[in-house]
């Protein structure tokens, strides 16, 4: 039994270029791309006419101008929705802190000491926001604690910090427990670390491929990672061992997201396609094909209790937010 | 193998004697360019008769090679067991004499009808090796190798005494598996080479050292290594690179529809060879006709330019447009030509013809695009005569990187970014932001390809569209066929 997904709304044009990263907060939706400039959409809108142009479940609410002078390629969130951190191409990396009125500021800035690009590429905040977690050019993983970030910060103190063997590590997650940090990396190889121990929990084997993704499950039992090899690699956090193979994206996946159950997961591809699997059957259910662009970041909408149905969000090269929401009835 | 090349030296000795009764001046010039690398001054002094001559020793010496290699093929193999390598036993050859030997086997182009009897025993050389090691293989051999003499490095050229002190010829061995993995990274390097070389010489063809390097650049690393290890093989064989069908890489080549004709009254149709011709340099140019041309696409590398102009869908292209490469990082006179075609003017009859970059996905090669387009920034002051900014991009572009599928071929064209690479492309991302202070929006457009090349941490070269038959046409097509129309 497929799901059926059908597309809501979609935001033309929501940047001037590549939508490289996104992240939620309970209320919004905030957008990263090629040009200076972080937005930030409200995820609380309501369609009161929808023949209203200004009036869409999906309005923006706050642009940080020019923040990210030569683009920003990885935002996110606390869990708690207080906290962000966004990295640009020039190598700073800046965190936000939001107000009770929904309002972003920013709250600190670390510029690399080293001028490399990729010093911090992927970002991953623990779910109260005090931890921030970055892998670097050269396979290190730093943790940083966000209170300890200056205004100006230039000498921002490292909390910790993981070492891998030195491929490149493209993507990052913390559990939402806060007990694990992951990294994914170039050559293939998954580290997960003990955040308490601060020691390699698991070195994991399977995609010799570059590693674009990985998630914890919402309930920290699972992690799932995927890239180049076209398959997402479901592993047990606790021993370490691969439990699933998802075949079936026909090209490179770039994101990864599980929904607030841990029931589903959705991916994005480099080409365009995105799909939602299910944890119980271990295959996919649903696949959007919005336009042949990449999709550079795919993300589950956080389930508002009066919703019935779950909501997700694909961004990416076609420089729009299409937002996707299940057919009820099934 | 290395009774092979202990022929080649016992045939030497007999030669350097043959060649001083027979023409004194061989000697001579070989005594005195003994140390040079260069094929060129092997032709000085030289008559077609004297060539003539050489060849039939070359052949005499070649066929006497082979027997007593043929007779002697038993004992060194039986002693092979306790002495791995006997050729660090057996006196080596006044060096004059290895250099005089190189006129028996002159394989430069200008003498392609005299070259069929050495190049192909370089081809018989090549596969002699390939022999071997097969042999060796089936023989169930521990390990398998080959043997590269070395050449002499600390002499400078011309310099050396007549032959007294002559330098050891020493020869190192390389084995696979080998004692450690960079011996058998060595033998893989040196055996693609041989293979590459061997290609060549079947199809007779002639490939550049740079291509060698971009036909697996993940393998050999840096273009140094190819270049070190093309010109040992040519010195292990004794012949001159150019006999292997190697060359170097020179600047410039232009081919296609259009007629250059120059101040002295000659008109040159640059689509007579497939080849090219080396770019004319705008001050002997009077003229050009493009009116056949409909347009120009720039190559950033001559083996892809080769490869286009001696694909079969060239055939049709050829009719309609013109095929530049700068080779890499473009000369000044390749920019003057292209803008001397692309801008109207009365000296190419007001014709003004779309322009095409296919370069490398890399940041050099969006750099060498950005030479061309806005000019570089060693040459600032010289560049508004030399830009094209209507330079569109046709590829390699990020959308591109999945056109082969999922082969292996694929998978190996596609590098992952060095740090030098992502560093360079930061500095390139600062300059634009610097230069277009202005409109956000077409600051954005310029940079997308950066960020997306470092969002992916990949780069590709053209060769990628090589490696899958039928993939550059496609491309081509697709892209010059929305454009003509």
């Amino acid at each position: 039994m497929s799901k059926q997904y059908l597309q809501t709304h979609t935001l033309p044009n929501a940047h001037p270029t590549d939508i490289f990263s996104l992240a939620v907060t309970p209320s919004q939706l905030l957008s990263a791309s090629g040009s200076s400039s972080i937005r930030i959409h409200s995820t609380k809108g309501q369609i009161i006419h929808a023949d209203t142009p200004d009036e869409h479940p999906y309005p923006l609410v706050q642009t940080l101008e020019k923040v990210h002078p030569l683009g920003c390629h990885h935002i996110c969130t606390s869990l708690d929705g207080r906290t962000a951190a966004s990295a640009g191409f020039s190598g700073e990396l800046k965190i936000w802190r939001c107000s009770e009125a929904g309002q972003w500021s920013p709250a600190g800035e670390i510029v690399p000491e080293e001028k490399k690009a990729g010093e911090h590429w992927p970002l991953a905040l623990s779910e109260n926001g005090q931890y921030l977690a970055c892998t670097t050019h050269d396979g290190r993983i730093n943790v940083y604690d966000t209170r300890a970030i200056a205004a100006e910060g230039t000498a921002a103190p490292k909390f910790t910090q993981y070492e891998t063997k030195g491929s490149f590590g493209m993507s990052v997650d913390i559990s939402a427990n806060g007990s694990m940090t992951a990294s994914g990396h170039q050559n293939g190889s998954i580290y997960i670390f003990n955040n308490s121990t601060a020691r390699l929990a698991h070195s994991l084997a399977g995609l010799i491929k570059p590693v674009r993704s990985v998630k914890f499950s919402p309930a920290c039992k699972y992690l799932a990672a995927a890239g180049d090899a076209r398959i997402i690699a479901l592993y047990d956090t606790q021993s370490g061992k691969q439990i699933a193979n998802l075949t079936g994206h026909g090209s490179w996946i770039m994101s990864l997201d599980w929904n607030w159950s841990g029931e589903y997961l959705l991916s994005g591809g480099y080409d365009g396609k995105a799909k939602i699997w299910s944890l119980e059957r271990r295959e996919c259910v649903a696949t959007q094909t919005e336009s042949e662009k990449c999709l550079w970041s795919v993300l589950w909408l956080p389930k508002a209790a009066s919703a019935r149905n779950e909501t997700f969000v694909t961004a990416g090269a076609g420089r729009t937010l299409a937002f996707y929401r299940e057919a009820s009835g099934t | 193998m290395d009774d092979d090349f202990e022929d080649l030296l016992g045939g030497r000795e007999a030669l350097v004697q043959d060649s001083s009764q027979e023409s004194p001046t061989t000697a001579a010039a070989g005594l005195d360019f003994c140390e040079s690398e260069e094929e060129e001054v092997l032709d000085d002094g030289h008559t077609l008769a004297d060539t003539a001559v050489d060849y039939g020793l070359a052949m005499a010496v070649e066929v006497e090679m082979d027997q007593t290699r043929r007779l002697r093929k038993k004992t060194p193999q039986r002693g092979k067991d306790k002495r791995p390598n006997p050729r660090f036993t057996h006196s080596t050859p006044e060096i004059g004499a290895h250099a005089a030997l190189r006129h028996f086997t002159p394989g430069s182009s200008d003498t392609t009808a005299s070259a069929e009897p050495p190049a192909s025993s370089a081809l018989g050389k090549i596969e002699a090796v390939f022999e071997q090691i097969a042999d060796d293989m089936l023989d169930g051999e521990r390990e398998i190798g080959l043997s590269l003499d070395i050449r002499p490095r600390l002499l400078p050229k011309g310099r050396h005494p007549d032959g007294t002190t002559p330098p050891e010829r020493k020869t190192r061995r390389l084995g696979f598996p080998g004692k450690t993995a960079e011996e058998a990274w060595r033998f893989t390097v040196v055996l693609r080479i041989l293979e590459l070389m061997h290609e060549a010489l079947r199809t007779g063809v002639t490939i550049s050292k740079r291509d060698m390097y971009y036909r697996d650049p993940a393998l050999f690393g840096s273009q140094s290594h190819v270049d070190r290890y093309v010109d040992d093989i040519a010195y292990t064989f004794n012949v001159p690179r150019s006999a292997l069908n190697v060359t170097a890489v020179a600047k410039g080549l232009v081919v296609g529809a259009m007629s250059i004709c120059r101040r002295d009254g000659s008109v040159v149709h640059t689509g007579a060879d497939r080849e090219g011709i080396l770019m004319p340099t705008l001050r002997d140019v009077l003229s050009v006709n493009l009116s056949a041309v409909k347009w120009i696409m720039v190559v950033e590398k001559e083996a892809s330019f080769r490869s286009i102009a001696a694909s079969s869908f060239w055939d049709r292209l050829s009719t309609e447009g013109v095929l530049i490469t700068g080779k890499g990082y473009p000369d000044i006179a390749t920019r003057a030509v292209l803008r001397y075609l692309c801008m109207p003017s009365p000296h190419n009859g007001f014709a003004s013809p779309p322009s095409y970059a296919l370069m490398d996905y890399d940041p050099d090669g969006l750099a060498i695009m950005s030479v061309y387009k806005y000019g570089s920034a060693a040459l600032a002051h010289e560049s508004a005569d030399l830009r094209v900014p209507q330079l569109k991009w046709l590829g390699l572009r990020s959308e591109h990187m999945l056109l082969g599928g999922d082969g292996t071929h694929t998978s190996q064209g596609l590098l992952t970014l060095t740090a030098r690479d992502r560093s360079k492309a930061r500095k390139m991302l600062e300059r634009e932001a610097s230069a277009e202070d202005g409109d956000d929006s077409d600051e954005a457009e310029s940079r997308r390809p950066l960020q997306v090349m470092l969002m992916l941490n990949i780069k590709a070269e053209l060769q990628l569209l090589d490696a899958v038959p039928g993939c550059m046409t496609g491309l081509l097509e697709r892209e010059l066929h929305g454009c003509t129309d």
